[in-house]
């Protein structure tokens, strides 16, 4: 008998099946899109903060040379509000009236037949504003707060109580910067009627959403929409809505009845698409003076734009963070004249990790206990609330593992006591929790007479890896090479993904890819099922395997064929089934609390004693994300993350000018993101098991390299200087 | 009435990626939006057409530029290299093979001018050290933040080739 070893590909660091694409720029994103007779969009933007426009004049703009149409509110067909999203109500529509509640906000778009042409009409458009004060500031008296805006306040235990008991007591209140997204790619719509379908190439991370919001706004049936992103240029969050733009093209498609293309600009990127909110949070601790925490109160307020919805929470992260009785989050909202917030990379995880992670640093400090080991005196090793057991969870191991590779315990743990040369020399950690979420998925999975497989799924690649991941994931458990499945993504036409977004489409896919190869070999039992010249006739699945492109029995590989005989035999073309995964943490008989990631951020930092640089030095992260599905593309994901961490931490602010609203800073130029020479080398290790919840034992691992990153890096200042900065981002003049 | 500067026409010949181009272009295009709007050439990706982010980077001449500012009539005469000329057809560059072995990007929006900015890069002889190669690579921003695994790409790629 043949011994037979199993393709063994999950997991394993397989290149992306997209790299050529990407390399060679033939990958295709949204603004790469052309149609023959395509005209180019331009927006206008207010450049008021709150007022009415009292009149708008485009009659120079309309006579610009290649000028097809000015949209404004005053000439519009009236549209219905878009649905609302399982995060709340839609943008508001800009051009629905004669209000500006924003800088920035779209109020006219100019199409022309070619961009230049748009661009140089635009600047005809003259609009007469009647301005009014615009509220701005976050803790502007006259600003409208909204408390407990998610219905998500809660307290376990009586924090009150246990806060005055406590032997050690601490609080502080922390701030974070707005900050913004700023994917590279700038989000575009190509917009093409044909007939009464409506195909639109759009920047978004969320076909099916994006889909049924044009359904829903031009009264369509949702299948007379495709929204195709075969690649997204980034999104981090801003292509989770689908924002007023992408409707104004789609509308000016159909008013033209020619296809239109609208690119964003830079500066509209900073103020269309969303952006991190800043952020006030109050932190309050208890602990004993062994370190063991008896009160958490963490109080976070944020701000939405006036008559918005945003889904930011500051305190997510905290009631699962560490084992402690008494535990009490509230949020609240303030409505300003601002672009609206919206998510970006771990939001609310983020910035509420900043605070409570920092607050441990200081409360570990004060208390003369190790940071590390205050984490682990307070390891929630069960869920903290319902005292489940968790699907998994190798927090500790995180620690520990981190601690060593790192040479925590090498280090003097007294402040500004490390040096290199003119250089203070720090290191901070932080500890990382993550929610687990999962969505309902589907995929279409077929093997064709060629014996090759076909995964589709409306799912976008975001720069995750999802491509190879799902083609991986086919190919082991169908018995193939990863070269030998074609995986299609992008397209809202093929089976409904959720959003690449929360941390959660790799596993939401992956169960999804589970199912359905289980299923298809099903198919091929059934359809050799009575056939005499198969030797898998009357077998079912647990009897057979699959490897080298064929099935066999488990006990006498010999007695098998080949996927491509099966179809030949019986004339088929290919055998075709639709795979499906519906989560349900709340499943009977679930004895445990389905865990996200966790992780152990460690950092080193450098700062000049004279002159108050900030330099990273050093970065580690040791993630549990369960089983990882391919170790390549999984480690750029965490790296990345921190990267941004990085940017978050030391380096990027959204500046609204303070009496107009104005974002003084929205280009390349002068918003500054990391660069090569920000960033130094980065070591990402996984540890943990297989989750016992989630498909394949997978946790999402999108956005969890973010998190806790700001607090380690504040921390090692601390560490460095002896300065505790608890507003971000640390910048030369907190330090100086 | 006043409906904007002209800019002109200008008549422009130049090669691009070893093919002649002959034409008469508007005074006021980029070399940018002259390759992805009339040439079809939309391997060159637009990031903020302010020369502030190094994705729009293609060699004039040979040298690295940011094609958002440099004018199409500019390159009257010059010879002109993008993306889709790094390698000969249907072949990879060593620095596109390295890019990929070494997961040197995510989403691929900044990848073309990484990459156009590399091999410049390695020809001007500045990808002797890491501390180097971070430093002559930073204008070209990667959101993703694959920036760890372009410099190792870059550096497996100069070592071939000296």
């Amino acid at each position: 008998m043949t011994t037979v070893t199993a393709n063994k590909i999950i997991g394993e660091p397989v290149d992306r099946i997209d790299g050529t694409l990407k390399v060679t720029g033939a990958a295709t994103y949204p603004s790469d899109v052309t149609y023959p007779g395509m005209a180019y969009a331009v927006l206008v933007g207010s450049t008021i903060a709150v007022g009415r426009i009292r009149a708008i004049d485009t009659v120079d703009a309309l006579a610009a040379p290649g000028v097809l149409t000015v949209l404004t509110h005053e000439n519009i067909p009236s549209l219905p509000d878009a649905p609302a999203s399982p995060f709340g109500p839609p943008p508001r529509f800009p051009l629905r009236d004669d209000r500006v509640l924003h800088q920035g906000q779209h109020v006219a778009v100019v199409v022309a037949e070619s961009p230049e042409q748009a661009r140089n009409a635009a600047r005809f458009v003259r609009v007469d504003y009647e301005e009014t004060v615009p509220v701005l500031a976050i803790d502007d008296p006259a600003a409208p707060i909204r408390s407990n805006p998610f219905g998500t306040d809660a307290e376990h235990g009586d924090v009150i109580a246990a806060l005055a008991s406590a032997e050690v007591g601490y609080e502080e209140t922390f701030r974070t910067a707005p900050v913004t997204n700023n994917p590279l790619g700038l989000f575009a719509t190509v917009a093409c009627w044909d007939d009464e379908r409506l195909v639109v190439h759009e920047s978004t991370q969320w076909p099916m959403q994006a889909r049924r919001t044009l359904a829903g706004v031009f009264s369509l049936a949702e299948t007379a929409v495709r929204v195709l992103v075969p690649h997204l240029g980034g999104a981090f969050g801003a292509g989770l809505r689908t924002w007023p733009h992408t409707i104004l093209t789609a509308l000016a498609a159909r008013l033209l009845d020619r296809p239109v293309k609208l690119v964003l600009t830079r500066p509209q990127m900073f103020t269309a698409v969303g952006h991190r909110p800043e952020s006030v949070q109050r932190v309050r601790l208890g602990a004993t003076r062994e370190g063991r925490l008896v009160a958490i109160d963490h109080e976070g307020t944020a701000p939405v734009a006036a008559e918005e919805f945003t889904f930011d929470r500051m305190t997510t992260g905290t009631p699962d963070a560490y084992d402690c009785p008494n535990v009490a989050v509230r949020d609240r909202l303030v409505a300003l004249n601002i672009p609206n917030p919206g998510f970006m990379r771990a939001p609310g995880h983020a910035e509420g990790s900043f605070a409570l992670e920092s607050a441990m640093d200081e409360l570990a400090f004060r208390l003369g206990i190790d940071p590390v080991e205050l984490r682990l005196r307070n390891f929630a090793g069960t869920h903290p609330r319902t005292g489940l057991p968790w699907s998994s969870n190798a927090l500790r191991e995180c620690y520990r593992l981190g601690a060593e590779r790192f040479g925590w315990y090498v280090r003097d743990p007294v402040p500004r006591s490390m040096r290199d040369g003119e250089w203070l020399v720090g290191c901070g950690m932080a500890g990382v929790t993550y929610q687990w979420y999962v969505t309902p998925c589907q995929v279409r999975i077929s093997i064709g007479r060629d014996g090759t497989a076909r995964v589709a799924c409306a799912g976008t690649d975001i720069g995750t890896g999802t491509y190879t991941i799902t083609a991986q994931l086919a190919a082991e458990m169908l018995g193939l090479d990863v070269e030998q499945v074609h995986v299609e993504l992008g397209d809202s036409d093929l089976p409904p993904a959720p959003q690449s977004g929360g941390s959660g489409l790799a596993t939401s896919l992956a169960g999804a890819v589970e199912d359905g190869t289980r299923r298809l070999l099903d198919a091929f039992l059934d359809l050799v099922g009575t056939d005499d010249r198969s030797p898998l006739r009357g077998r079912t699945r647990r009897e057979v395997t699959a490897n080298a492109g064929r099935l066999h029995l488990v006990s006498d590989p010999d007695a098998g064929e080949p996927y491509a005989h099966m179809l030949a035999r019986h004339d088929l073309d290919e055998l075709t089934v639709i795979g499906e995964k519906i989560p349900d943490p709340q499943a009977p008989g679930l004895d445990m609390a389905p865990s996200g990631a966790s992780a152990a951020q460690f950092v080193e930092v450098r700062v000049h004693e004279e002159l108050g640089m900030l330099r990273v030095s050093r970065l580690l992260s040791v993630m549990d994300a369960g089983t990882v599905l391919n170790e390549k593309t999984a480690r750029s994901q965490v790296s990345g993350a921190l990267v941004m961490g990085i940017g978050m931490a030391m380096l990027e602010e959204t500046v609204f000018d303070p009496a107009t609203g104005r974002i003084t800073n929205g280009t390349f130029a002068d918003y500054l993101i990391p660069t090569h020479a920000d960033i130094p080398d980065v070591d990402v290790v996984f540890v943990g098991e297989p989750d016992r919840v989630n498909p394949l034992g997978a946790k999402g691992l999108g956005e969890v390299g973010l998190v806790g990153l700001p607090a380690a890096v504040a921390n090692a200042v601390h560490h460095a200087t002896g300065k505790r900065i608890r507003s971000l981002p640390i910048t030369i003049e907190k330090l100086f | 009435m006043n409906t904007g500067r002209s800019t002109g026409i200008a008549d422009v010949a130049l090669r691009i990626n070893g093919v002649a181009f002959r034409g008469a272009v508007d005074g006021g295009i980029t070399l940018l939006d002259l390759l992805r709007d009339h040439l079809e050439l939309v391997g060159t990706k637009k990031g903020c057409d302010q020369g502030a982010c190094g994705t729009c980077t293609v060699l004039l001449d040979g040298r690295r530029v940011v094609s958002c500012l440099v004018l199409a009539a500019q390159c009257d005469g010059r010879e002109v290299t993008t993306i889709e000329g790094l390698a000969p057809e249907g072949g990879l560059h060593p620095l596109q093979e390295a890019f990929i072995r070494h997961d040197a990007f995510q989403c691929g929006f900044c990848t073309s001018g990484q990459l156009m900015s590399a091999a410049a890069l390695i020809e001007e002889g500045r990808a002797g050290s890491d501390a180097e190669i971070r430093e002559y690579m930073s204008g070209n921003l990667c959101r993703c933040g694959a920036y760890p695994n372009i410099v190792a790409a870059i550096r497996d790629t100069a070592r071939q080739v000296v």
